[in-house]
């Protein structure tokens, strides 16, 4: 009956009612629309610029000291350890932004050469949107994987007018390469990119093999890698952890054979690290029996175990040939040194071994890299590559730990004071802290500078650290959105409340009636609490179908927003919104609840008037 | 009488006419340590250093600026004295820590090796003592001979050879030098990418002696493959004198540029 009641109440005032539910159905509309708006601008900043820009997660490498070069030289390895730490259906890419000065008819400009891997399994979904995002003119961004022609490449419009070239034409690019070469390169135009925002314009993309090429790596290296994760906002950091954890390197060598005149040995060669706290462990750690330490210390410093300098007859001075199997390549790597001190071998440091200033040994390494796993199999190497657990190997603090507290660490694991220098031999690589934010992460890179890590550091971030400033954006974004939303959640509730109190002003007499004829104060309450949420219902779904309406209405506008940065929000330059089914149910509801909420206290001012005031009342 | 000339006729004759002989004491390989022995210098140096650069479409710059460089620590400091804009801006580097100056911040920041220095083309590690026989080696014909020859640059007479990079870290990693056959000078140098393009073509028309070394004065980069482009180094005030610690800290570089 009460049902009936109110829906009786509700069309007997059809005008102030249908403006009422205009009104909650406008804040719907708006609600609907800015959550969809938000959730698009979340689903393009995620999954399509962070993905592009630096990845959910990403790992970075860089093998010169105060240089940028972006390599590691075991391909196969570090995909296996990445893959093996992510859910089976990430993508895992290596990333490159290579800046090139191009010349195309007659014309110059600067241009950024970008790598996508056509060769990979896209799913049509991917396939749609990387049409979406790269509305190529008559063709599509997959073409670049042509072989029909020499490094096909795709660029914006803007920058094909500005270079003068148009489809089959041929640029010719400068560039450096990974190792700072200058390079130049013929790339010939398989398309031209239709979007016209300003992040895209200076862009060429290339296919990956061919810019690889061109950048100079070898079919068994990589670069930086981009990790493309499902539900990147709550899986990042913790993708990013895992992997970093399983990216401990263990420590570095060269096994191979030592040659000196016409003697050979079976030697290790061994890296120590030339930053000051490791210098000062290598000097008191060891005891020279030939040669001068300050010698040993110094960039190009060698020194060589006792027993095979007795062996060979090496002696201070005396230069040797070591030469190893290469991991990848057929030739055996192979170097001379110029050794520069004789230390007492013994069963920590070995008794076929090499010391080596990092500054000399991690270019050999890195030139060749030998298979350390089939090398561990095969010879056995010394003590202190062993000794210390493999926890405290993972335990990188260690590593530029003042002496006396490495001491203390040696201590504290039982071993002998000897060992303890092991936190002053090099790594394969040197993994960096992982950091939490942009912040932390320049200061990581800033206490890295000063360390002169002479090894290839590898560092793995997660889009929290490298792609905040996109991230700060869709924060703004989504704070304005929440301003929009609470200033319209305020004017529909004066909008409520202010009916509400004329309905009830308006209706004393017929409450006092009803009441007088024996309904109860929790009815007179339920009615208009009823009538309250049918009012809300019914505009809640006219608004939300006005909604759709007016989004699909909005997609079919095209911007051409070609100076803006805020192009990226759009997708083929049209606005995008992304409405789920759970959105807008949250919207109905949250609607409903507060109208709800407001009529609540003007309905319990109703059911508590006496019947006798009520009839009383007059206008 | 007559056996003896016609013996020294032989010897002569066979060796003008096969080359091979009177160019063995030529190699490619003792012309690179002869290039870097007569160009390398051993003590502290001060100079300044004129660079205009002219690109198209750009006009052009000139830029002036102080250099000290010290090679036992590895240190040098380069101050900018003009345009107005870059005046009092520098670069600073002590062994492996390099910083790029700025006046108008009057912050010091670090920087990479491979920075460019001032918007030129030229990269901080540009400016690192390196030897030439280090980078490059004589590179070699399909017959496994070093490639050189002798030929006429404009009216003087030259040895014209092809290096290549034996290191990775280069600029670039083929070369071929023109050096006078009379003092092994170079005068011309060009430079080639990886995939073989012309990418720079170098002219050295002035020397000076200091310190009995040579110091190429006049320098001329061509932009081979941006054509219109091209650099002018021109140096001079040039100083042996040992140069004070003091020199290369940032104290100094900051009280140069107030």
């Amino acid at each position: 009956m009460l049902l009936n009641l109110s829906l009786r109440n509700l069309f007997r005032q059809k005008r102030r009612n249908l403006m009422l539910g205009i009104a909650i159905g406008l804040g719907v509309t708006i609600l609907i629309m800015a959550s969809s708006f938000s959730r698009g601008i979340e689903d393009i900043m995620f999954n399509k610029i962070v993905t592009y820009v630096a990845g959910h997660v990403s790992v970075n490498m860089n093998e010169g000291l105060g240089k940028r070069v972006p390599v590691f030289r075991d391909k196969e390895r570090l995909f296996s350890i990445i893959k093996k730490n992510v859910e089976q259906d990430a993508e895992i890419d290596e990333s490159f932004g290579v800046f090139t000065r191009a010349i195309g008819n007659g014309k110059a400009d600067n241009m950024i050469l970008v790598a996508i891997d056509t060769s990979k399994r896209y799913t049509e979904e991917r396939k749609k949107e990387v049409r979406e995002s790269f509305n190529v003119i008559g063709g599509s961004l997959l073409d670049i994987g042509t072989s029909a022609v020499a490094n096909a490449v795709i660029l914006s419009r803007d920058r094909a007018e500005s270079l003068n070239v148009k489809k089959n034409d041929v640029i010719s690019i400068r560039f450096r390469n990974v190792f700072g070469q200058n390079q130049s390169e013929r790339l010939t135009v398989v398309g031209v990119l239709q979007n016209d925002n300003i992040f895209m314009q200076g862009v060429m993309f290339c296919e990956l093999k061919n810019v690889k090429a061109m950048m100079g790596y070898r079919p068994y290296e990589c670069a930086n890698i981009h990790i493309k994760i499902k539900d990147p906002k709550e899986n990042a950091v913790r993708v990013a952890d895992k992997i970093h954890s399983a990216l401990t390197p263990g420590p570095a060598f060269i096994a191979g054979k030592l040659s000196y005149l016409s003697s050979e040995s079976e030697v290790v060669v061994i890296p120590f690290r030339g930053d000051d706290d490791s210098i000062r462990l290598i000097g008191s750690s060891f005891e020279l029996l030939d040669g001068k330490m300050d010698d040993v210390l110094l960039r190009d410093g060698v020194m060589i175990s006792s027993n095979i300098a007795d062996k060979l007859g090496v002696k201070p001075s005396s230069e040797v040939l070591i030469s190893y199997n290469a991991k990848f390549e057929k030739e055996r790597g192979s170097f001379k040194v110029q050794i520069k001190g004789v230390f007492k071998s013994d069963v920590y440091k070995g008794d076929n071994t090499i010391y080596m200033h990092e500054a000399l040994f991690y270019p050999k390494f890195y030139d060749r890299i030998p298979d350390l796993d089939k090398e561990r199999a095969r010879v056995s190497l010394p003590e202190v590559l062993l000794s210390l657990p493999e926890s405290t190997n993972k335990d990188r603090s260690n590593t530029f730990l003042p002496e006396d507290l490495n001491k203390k660490r040696a201590s504290a694991l039982g071993l002998t004071d000897q060992a303890y220098f092991k936190s002053a031999l090099g790594n394969e690589w040197e993994l960096l802290d992982r950091t939490r934010n942009t912040d932390e992460m320049r200061k990581k890179y800033a206490a890295q500078a000063r360390k002169k890590i002479r090894a290839t550091t590898m560092d793995v971030n997660s889009m929290y650290e490298s792609a905040s400033d996109v991230l700060k954006l869709e924060s703004v974004l989504n704070i304005i959105t929440l301003w929009a939303v609470l200033i319209l959640f305020f004017i529909i509730l004066i909008g409520v409340v202010n009916t509400l109190r004329m309905t009830i002003k308006e209706r004393t007499r017929e409450i006092g009636t009803i009441r007088a004829i024996g309904m109860q104060k929790r009815d007179v309450w339920g009615i208009f609490m009823i009538e309250t949420s049918l009012l809300s219902l019914f505009a809640s779904f006219a608004g939300t179908l006005f909604a759709f309406v007016l989004m699909w209405l909005l997609t079919l506008i095209r911007f051409n927003v070609t100076d803006n940065p805020l192009g990226i929000l759009l997708v083929s330059n049209h606005l995008y919104f992304l409405p789920t089914f759970g959105s807008v149910l949250l919207n109905i509801t949250l609607i409903l609840v507060i109208t709800v909420i407001t009529a609540y206290f003007p309905a319990r001012r109703a059911a508590n008037l006496s019947s006798a005031e009520a009839l009383r009342h007059y206008e | 009488m007559l056996r003896q000339i016609i013996i020294f006729t032989i010897v002569i004759s066979t060796m003008v006419l096969s080359g091979i002989d009177l160019f063995a004491q030529t190699s490619v390989g003792s012309l690179l340590s002869s290039i870097e022995n007569l160009l390398q210098m051993n003590s502290d140096i001060r100079a300044k250093v004129n660079i205009t650069q002219q690109k198209v479409g750009q006009g052009t710059k000139n830029m002036e600026m102080i250099y000290y460089r010290r090679d036992s620590d590895d240190s040098f400091l380069i101050v900018f004295s003009a345009p107005e804009s870059d005046k009092g801006n520098g670069y600073l580097r002590v062994g492996d820590n390099f910083w790029m100056y700025r006046r108008n911040t009057r912050t010091f920041q670090h920087i990479n090796r491979d920075e460019n220095i001032g918007g030129t083309n030229a990269r901080a590690d540009d400016f690192e003592k390196r030897k030439l026989t280090e980078l490059y080696a004589p590179a070699l014909d399909k017959q496994g001979k070093e490639i050189l020859s002798e030929e006429l640059l404009g009216k003087i007479e030259v040895y014209k050879f092809e290096v290549k990079a034996i290191v990775n870290d280069v600029d670039y990693p083929k070369k071929i030098y023109w050096i006078r056959k009379d003092n092994n000078l170079p005068l011309k140098e060009q430079s080639y990418s990886m995939s073989g393009t012309l990418m720079e073509t170098a002219y050295y028309p002035n020397y000076t002696i200091v310190d009995g070394r040579y110091v190429a004065v006049k320098m001329m980069f061509i932009d081979e493959f941006e054509r219109g482009n091209k650099t002018l180094v021109e140096i001079s005030g040039i100083s042996t004198q040992k140069l004070e610690d003091y020199l290369f800290t940032k104290p100094y570089l900051e009280n140069l540029s107030k």
